[in-house]
């Protein structure tokens, strides 16, 4: 009787953790230090432009990340959200510059996001491909389209209405991190309150079990892949907004961001784990990183170091506070 | 036995947030099998892993032959001559035989090379006196559970190991294998080996051990010796109280609720056939690997039957899937709830909610408020404890993991309840619980089968029973005509029903 009481009394505390993590809290703490080290060091960092700068810089990767969160919950990884980018983009952009309306020319792109991301989900949920080798199969795949389809050369001249779609600004903050913050919504509030997000969970957390009571493994599985492809199709069509081209070799290397984000956020390689909350967190700290460290003028090699330091730095605090979370 | 083998002398151990033993002290002599009681939660679990080397005990010390020894880390705890064979075996299942048995410390010519063929002899040399079958060569996965289970107490005999503690070594041995393994635990012992024995199941400690210590709470209950108490005795000094015999009562109505008929599987199921009523509580008894898994499976859809019809309230059914036997009302309480049952990570509700999204999210965003009174509702049903909902599932008792997926199918609104060994690795406290609850279930008009390996337990809660052998229905006894007798006669196929009796422990739970 004693713990009915006492959960009576936790109740509102247990409430508030349930929506704010302690891992959550511990990513918005790493966070605050970085920000407070950078403060400290460099002059005018704290200034509006760039703190704006840094959201700027870091909502492509956390589009990707998004993603990439709801994929790592699943259980599975998405190593082909670059090159999904890159053949959205050079579609995209190819129908613009040949005059298409821009909405359609957009659909397309999300479209070939969608596919892309679709063709991943079968590969792994129905024919039962392990989801690191079936993304690492069509990350050569897709970025190989994108070469072909465009003979390896950029495509320039993206008309300067499409570009304003994705260069506007919103209540002083750049519609490209207002886009990023509302799908970071949706996210959230997919895991946190649908039967996807439940699903989701279940699904990475023990497939055999949630197949037991009834979840639907592979439209699950489907679904996070899917979501994954239409972001990165998102991400892309945020970045050839912003420069005007789209380059087939475009987003290289992106995966490997946006699962750094997701795991510093807090999600699990091994499934069943993950936080939007964190992951936005996440992406935030890299991209807090490397404007910090290009302001202080530290060369890139530097950077690389610092930001795999942060990685394991985070990893290991996640090890020695487990199990008391 | 001047000096005991093994002495634990004032044991404590503290986690953060718990004590989790207190003060134990018992001996056990060299050449006594000396069993290990409790309820899960008692100490047993963390005792074993201080006297392996993985905790370091708060305060106490363990002496070996009169010698106090530091179990620092499990190198050390072997070095000093302690094997422990875990109830899920550690071992690797690629490798072969003698490679696992000299894993960690292979056998190496000049410091560089394994020794394959050195390691294989010796590793045939220890198994010749235990099973001369079990090739060292061979790949250790290709072996059954109890033959593994075999090999790793080869493993204890290579390390010339002067006390073996077994954290339930039969959980999953069918009678036969028991008892094979029951000699090789007599043949350590003669060798003056100590052994410490850990099972819930107590026809099994009585049985094979001496003597026992009981356990409650992480205190030592007594040390006593079993030629003097009774099973009665034991039961309540690890559950500290009297667990009152329960009469049975049906509750079957004559409406069929589940018609199954020629039911068969492409592999272990041939042509089952069998009516379950309203509020009835059918018991499937049957050797392990007699088909009792598979036929459930089958049933809850997790499983494609490749023949046979299944009809619900007189209307046929398909169950190509979970999802479609969860909506004809059918859901399975699985054997393996670690890997079939809970979603670890996640809390009460989460897992209790998993199989009724629908209900608690009719317009695609789950409704909190709602799913929360239900969870608590069901939760208070089946008497979860502690009534945390929001914790997660894994930091549960398996009794309580238990009570959950009992309320996921509760909440779910299933009306055909399947359970699979309902009580396999649940202490005796939590075991009658869950027995009360399947004969409140049954009253309240549910239908269930119950597939039990422990046959006491099929005799304590089925109105009939349906004896499995080689996939199919071997024999149907009524409630007036249940005996464990009875089920083995038929379970066991004719050729080995001579010269072997149907014993106490069955078919291993």
């Amino acid at each position: 009787m004693t713990d009915v009481t006492e959960h009576r009394a936790a109740r509102p505390r247990a409430e508030f953790l349930h929506r704010f993590s302690l891992r959550d809290a511990g990513t918005l703490i790493g966070l605050v230090v970085i920000l407070a080290v950078f403060g400290a060091l460099v002059p005018g960092f704290f200034a509006e432009r760039n703190l704006i700068n840094i959201l700027q810089q870091s909502s492509i990767n956390a589009c990707l990340a998004l993603g990439m969160t709801l994929v790592i919950i699943s259980g599975g990884i998405d190593l082909s959200v670059g090159p999904t980018a890159a053949l959205s983009a050079v579609i995209s952009a190819s129908m613009l510059v040949a005059g298409v309306p821009f909405p359609l020319a957009i659909a397309a792109g999300f479209a070939i996001g969608l596919v892309c991301g679709l063709l991943n989900g079968v590969l792994v949920a129905y024919v039962g491909l392990q989801p690191f080798i079936v993304t690492l199969g069509t990350l050569s795949t897709y970025r190989a389209l994108a070469l072909i389809y465009t003979g390896g050369n950029p495509v320039l001249g993206l008309p300067a209405g499409f570009r304003a779609i994705f260069n506007g600004s919103l209540f002083g903050l750049p519609l490209a991190v207002i886009i990023v913050a509302v799908v970071a919504l949706i996210a959230w509030i997919i895991l946190k309150k649908t039967p996807f997000g439940e699903y989701l969970l279940a699904v990475g957390g023990n497939e055999e079990a949630a197949y037991i009571a009834g979840v639907p493994i592979a439209r699950t599985k489907i679904a996070a892949y899917a979501i994954s492809g239409l972001l990165a199709a998102l991400a892309a069509q945020i970045l050839i907004g912003r420069l005007g081209a789209a380059e087939p070799i475009l987003g290289n290397l992106w995966e490997l961001d946006a699962i750094a984000a997701a795991a510093i956020g807090g999600a699990s390689l091994m499934g069943g784990k993950g936080s939007v909350v964190g992951t936005i967190l996440g992406a935030v700290i890299l991209g807090t990183m490397r404007n910090g460290l290009t302001l202080m003028n530290v060369q890139s090699f530097y950077q690389l170091l610092a930001t795999g330091l942060i990685i394991l730095a985070a990893m290991l605090i996640d090890r020695v506070t487990r199990g008391r979370g | 036995m001047s000096v005991a083998r093994l002495q634990f002398e004032g044991i404590s151990k503290e986690f953060p947030a718990v004590r989790a033993l207190r003060d134990v002290s018992f001996s056990v002599g060299a050449g006594e099998i000396h069993g290990l009681l409790g309820e899960n939660g008692a100490g047993k679990s963390t005792l074993l892993r201080i006297l392996s080397g993985v905790y370091r005990p708060t305060a106490g010390s363990v002496l070996i032959d009169g010698r106090q020894v530091a179990l620092n880390n499990p190198v050390a705890a072997r070095a000093a001559g302690v094997a422990m064979i875990h109830q899920e075996l550690q071992q690797v299942p690629q490798l072969s035989v003698a490679q696992n048995m000299f894993l960690g410390h292979p056998l190496t010519r000049g410091g560089i090379f394994v020794a394959r063929r050195e390691q294989e002899r010796r590793a045939a040399q220890a198994l010749a006196a235990l099973d001369p079958t079990i090739d060292p060569a061979v790949p250790l996965g290709s072996l059954k559970v109890a033959q593994r289970q075999i090999v790793e107490i080869a493993r204890a005999l290579l390390d010339r190991a002067r006390i073996v503690a077994m954290d339930e070594p039969t959980s999953s041995l069918t009678p036969s294998e028991f008892e094979r393994l029951a000699e090789v635990i007599a043949g350590l012992a003669r060798d003056g080996v100590a052994v410490v024995y850990v099972s819930h199941k107590l026809d099994e400690v009585f049985g094979i051990c001496q003597r026992a210590t009981i356990m409650r709470d992480g205190v030592v209950v007594e040390t006593i010796d079993l030629a003097q108490v009774s099973e009665k005795t034991v039961v309540s000094m690890m559950v500290g109280r009297e667990l009152a015999q329960e009469q049975h009562r049906s509750h079957a109505s004559s409406e069929v609720r589940l018609s199954v008929r020629g039911l068969a599987s492409a592999t272990k199921v041939h042509d089952v056939s069998f009516d379950l009523h309203r509020g009835e509580v059918l018991g499937i008894a049957g050797l392990v690997g007699s088909g009792r898994t598979e036929l459930l499976r089958l049933l809850a859809g997790a499983d494609r039957a490749s023949s046979g019809r299944v009809e619900i309230d007189g209307k046929g059914v398909k169950l190509p899937n979970p999802r479609d036997a969860i909506a004809a009302g059918i859901g399975l309480v699985p054997e393996e709830r670690k890997r079939e049952g809970i979603v670890p990570l996640r809390s009460i509700s989460s897992n209790m909610a998993l199989a009724s999204m629908g209900v608690f999210a009719p317009h695609g965003v789950i409704d909190h408020s709602r799913l929360k009174r239900v969870a608590a509702e069901k939760m208070k049903r089946v008497n979860l404890r502690p009534f945390l909902l929001d914790r997660p599932i894994r930091l549960f008792s398996g009794g309580n993991q238990q009570k959950a997926i009992i309320g996921r199918w509760l909440a779910a609104g299933t009306r055909i309840l399947l359970f699979d060994e309902p009580t396999r690795g649940i202490d005796v406290g939590a075991k009658a619980e869950i027995y009360h609850l399947i004969e409140e279930l049954a009253a309240e008009g549910h239908s269930v089968v119950v597939v039990s390996s422990e046959l006491p337990e099929v005799i304590r809660l089925a109105d009939r029973v349906l004896v499995i052998r080689d996939g199919t229905v071997a024999a149907e006894l009524d409630r007036a005509d249940l005996s464990e007798q009875a089920i083995a006669a038929h379970a066991i196929p004719q050729s080995e029903t001579q010269g072997r009796q149907a014993q106490g422990h069955w078919a291993g739970a």
